[in-house]
């Protein structure tokens, strides 16, 4: 960029980083509950509770250094230059407005796991509250408000549980590019998850909602203000997935190296692809959506409320017009990760590798066309069931193909059995019950009779848990080496991957069961009948919760005790990213690659290195 | 692509033409958001006009605001877009692009200020049924975009000066108009469906 002279050198001159964030963020919560008390239209602080989160959210991100930007623009300041990444060094880096892809890849990565912590802690005490068939443990009341702080926190996590630490990280380095299109966008949509975090938590000092994470008028209107850390949480999640998929959206169009052609970008980086495309489109839906909420809860307008005009169908139609990409954009990186880690440790290239981004598209793109089998119990007129039915159900071909291609790429493979393709190969079980599942809740004679059971809660745990979570499992014993310098253990690895597994199907597959049985879900009691059944699943979710543990441990182990540096191509991988070294250069590339040849080119005979590194670290060939 | 590998090996023109080419993308992906924000309004506007629940789509007395009123503030709007789209086009000198960016911002303040104006004496009340919740909020949401434009476009013009970021990166500037030309757009769907079709 151009820096013309004889402009003002004045700046800013607060210290910018998450602690002058958070001391700024209290005075601006009672700020906002001031103004809000002062002007709202109604007296029951719905309005004053929200702009107090508003604020909050602001002045943190002030504190953070995000304002810095647009006030030097608009008092005529020099502008700042986008960070010198080699300027920004040192464990303080994690704690400030940093613009670098990958500090924010980290940043996003520790966040991501202290958060799915305190979702794992609501989890276990939900199913504490079930060892008994009464509400003796948990009150009715209480657990429900349990059951919507853990699955929206959940929902929170799961959005950015990819895209955030892997893709941030990697999607530069895997296209040949040195930085995000957007960095300043890209730190945004990580340092507002904190603050959604944060405000969603704080729904337990006002009790709790009601509602779940679906958030269904009449409900969400006459609740607590608790409700309104769902809405500004959510509304910070919806900010977080449009200005990500932006972000990663211009950087995979606009900053691909020369010769990282379309059909040879890596498959991992048309999973984000996709997912962004959906995170552009369906999110701003929900803000939408969250605005109309705020409105009928601070100054009565009606869009919710049948009785004044409105409809409760209009908040299930948007909310599901998101909802349902949403769990999309939980999967569809996931599929990218499996197709990416399979072929380098199967030694053999993708088979049917534009099938495979075919498959991906035919997701995302049927995924906008099926939000309503959500509504098949909620009264929708039956003339549009079919639609959704047989829309819902072609989606099990897409996805069907990209098992295809999976399962193609390890036909009489040689396959590496290394703890990330053990992640996979569970991947692959898990999903393809969760899956399955899904296919008869698309049904709508299926759906109607197990639509409020353990049965569709089963089914979306198999694939967000059994699906999602491995994946990115996989993805962190695969590429943190690269991320950390560290090596994990690999024994820890492995007992941790069988440990999960048998205590993920142990804690799930009799969901199924308790679900054909009539077992409601979100409520706190059930028919005594069944307390043998609740109470293996209670202690098997405890076993996995240890699962989760030991993860954390192998983390702590491999980073701080034995601390064995990763090599900077631990795999023998051929994708870009493995070819840089270890730690990764604060600038990525000394000089632009030349893309030459395709990462998955295993096992070809004279296959070309898969790119010209100017003699940084050579590319691997065909392996 | 020789763009992209000359701006690796820090050639400042090709930064610049680089530069450009992302502040496009980055634009129109934006629309392509905002068309889905808007889109989400203008189905909750013929849901609730078609369902018409407990017949209290509009309530007894109420109907659309002065069409006049509404009138000035969409031609204002439109005249901020297209003073900007002008200024800011490549072939125009730097001498019209710094007359016109600033008629913009006045044009662009004011007509925030006669929207804001609109929303505070609406000759309904709020609790009147979906129509006016749809009136409030699609104008509201509406004009709380349009000032964010503003604001930037605030920021456009003070950095137009001779040694201003504005004037170093004229060319990413110019698709800021893409955003202005949108919401225009936009308040001409907006007018046609609140004052007319209600």
């Amino acid at each position: 960029m151009v820096v013309p002279e004889h402009v003002s050198e004045r700046r800013l001159s607060i210290p910018n980083n998450a602690i002058t964030g958070i001391l700024l963020a209290i005075p601006g919560y009672f700020a906002g509950v001031w103004l809000g008390t002062l002007f709202g239209l109604n007296d029951d602080q719905n309005t004053g509770v929200i702009l107090g989160y508003v604020f909050a959210t602001v002045a943190f991100l002030a504190g953070v250094g995000f304002l810095n930007y647009p006030l030097e623009r608009l008092f005529g300041w020099r502008v700042s230059p986008l960070t010198d990444p080699d300027e920004n060094r040192g464990v303080g880096r994690f704690f400030r407005l940093s613009l670098d892809h990958k500090v924010i890849g980290l940043q996003y990565l520790v966040t991501i796991l202290i958060m799915l912590l305190f979702g794992g802690i609501g989890a276990m005490m939900i199913r504490t509250s079930l060892l008994v068939p009464d509400s003796s443990i948990t009150p009715s009341g209480n657990y429900i408000s349990l059951i919507g702080l853990h699955s929206v926190m959940m929902i929170f996590i799961t959005s950015a549980v990819i895209v955030g630490p892997f893709g941030n990280y990697l999607v530069p380095l895997m296209i040949g590019a040195r930085r995000m299109a957007f960095p300043r966008l890209e730190a945004l949509s990580f340092w507002v998850v904190p603050p959604a975090a944060v405000i969603l938590a704080a729904a337990t000092f006002w009790g709790g909602f009601p509602t779940g994470w679906t958030g269904y008028p009449p409900l969400s209107e006459q609740a607590s203000q608790a409700m309104d850390s769902y809405i500004v949480g959510f509304a910070l999640i919806a900010v977080a997935l449009v200005t990500s998929a932006i972000n990663m959206l211009a950087t995979i169009i606009g900053l691909r190296a020369p010769g990282m052609t379309w059909t040879r970008l890596p498959i991992f980086v048309w999973g984000i692809f996709t997912t962004s495309i959906l995170g552009l489109l369906a999110a701003p839906v929900l803000a939408a959506a969250l605005f109309m909420l705020t409105l009928d809860r601070t100054t009565q307008t009606s869009f919710f409320l049948a009785s004044n005009g409105g409809s409760n169908y209009l908040w299930e139609n948007l909310f599901w017009f998101f909802g349902h990409p949403e769990v999309y954009i939980f999967i569809l990186p996931a599929f990218g990760i499996i197709m990416e880690i399979v072929p380098h440790f199967a030694r053999k290239p993708l088979w049917g590798y534009r099938t495979g981004v075919v498959g991906l598209f035919g997701v995302m793109l049927l995924s906008f066309f099926v939000w309503q089998h959500h509504l098949f119990v909620s009264g929708i007129a039956p003339v549009l069931r079919p639609f959704y039915m047989l829309s819902t159900e072609l989606i099990s071909i897409p996805t069907g193909i990209i098992f295809l291609v999976t399962l193609g790429t390890l036909w009489r493979a040689r396959v590496w059995f290394t703890v990330p393709m053990l992640f996979c190969m569970g991947f692959l079980f898990n999903f393809l019950i969760g899956g399955v599942s899904g296919v008869y809740l698309s049904d709508v004679p299926t759906d109607v009779t197990l639509h409020g059971s353990y049965f569709s809660m089963a089914h979306f745990h198999y694939t967000i848990m059994g699906g999602e979570i491995f994946a990115l499992m996989a993805a962190a014993y695969y590429w943190l080496p690269k991320m950390t310098g560290k090596m994990l253990s690999p024994t820890i690895g492995r007992i941790h991957f069988w440990w999960m597994f048998i205590a993920f199907n142990s804690t799930f597959f009799p969901l199924f069961i308790v679900g054909l049985l009539n077992m409601p879900r979100r409520v706190s009691s059930y028919d005594p009948a069944l307390v043998g059944l609740n109470r293996w699943v209670t202690v098997s979710a405890y076993f996995l919760f240890g699962s989760m543990v030991l993860f954390a441990a192998n983390l702590i182990y491999s980073w701080f005790f034995v601390a064995r540096p990763a090599l900077a191509n631990p795999w023998h991988a051929r994708s870009l990213e493995w070819q840089v070294p270890t730690p990764v250069p604060a600038r990525n590339f000394e000089r632009v690659p030349l893309v030459v040849a395709g990462p998955y080119d295993y096992g070809i005979p004279n296959a070309r290195p898969v790119a010209d590194l100017g003699g940084m670290v050579g590319a691997t060939g065909g392996g | 692509m020789a763009v992209r590998t000359r701006a690796y090996e820090a050639d400042a023109a090709a930064e610049a033409a680089l530069d450009t080419r992302l502040v496009g993308i980055g634009t129109w992906l934006a629309l392509a958001a905002d068309i889905f924000f808007f889109a989400a309004w203008w189905f909750a506007f013929f849901y609730l006009r078609a369902l018409n629940n407990n017949q209290a789509w509009k309530a007894q007395g109420v109907g659309p605001p002065s069409k006049g009123y509404g009138a000035v503030v969409l031609v204002l709007a439109l005249a901020t877009a297209v003073a900007y789209f002008l200024g800011s086009r490549p072939a125009s000198g730097t001498f019209l692009f710094r007359l016109l960016t600033p008629v913009a911002l006045v044009l662009g303040l004011a007509t925030c200020l006669f929207q804001g104006y609109e929303l505070w004496h609406l000759g309904f009340g709020l609790t009147d049924g979906g129509y006016p919740s749809v009136f409030a909020g699609l104008s509201s949401a509406w004009v709380i975009q349009f000032g964010l434009a503003t604001a930037w476009l605030a920021s456009i013009v003070t950095q137009a000066g001779p040694a201003g970021d504005t004037i170093a990166r004229r060319r990413p500037a110019s698709s800021f108009a893409w955003i202005l030309l949108f919401l225009a757009a936009t308040g001409i769907v907006n007018y046609f469906l609140l004052y007319f079709v209600a």
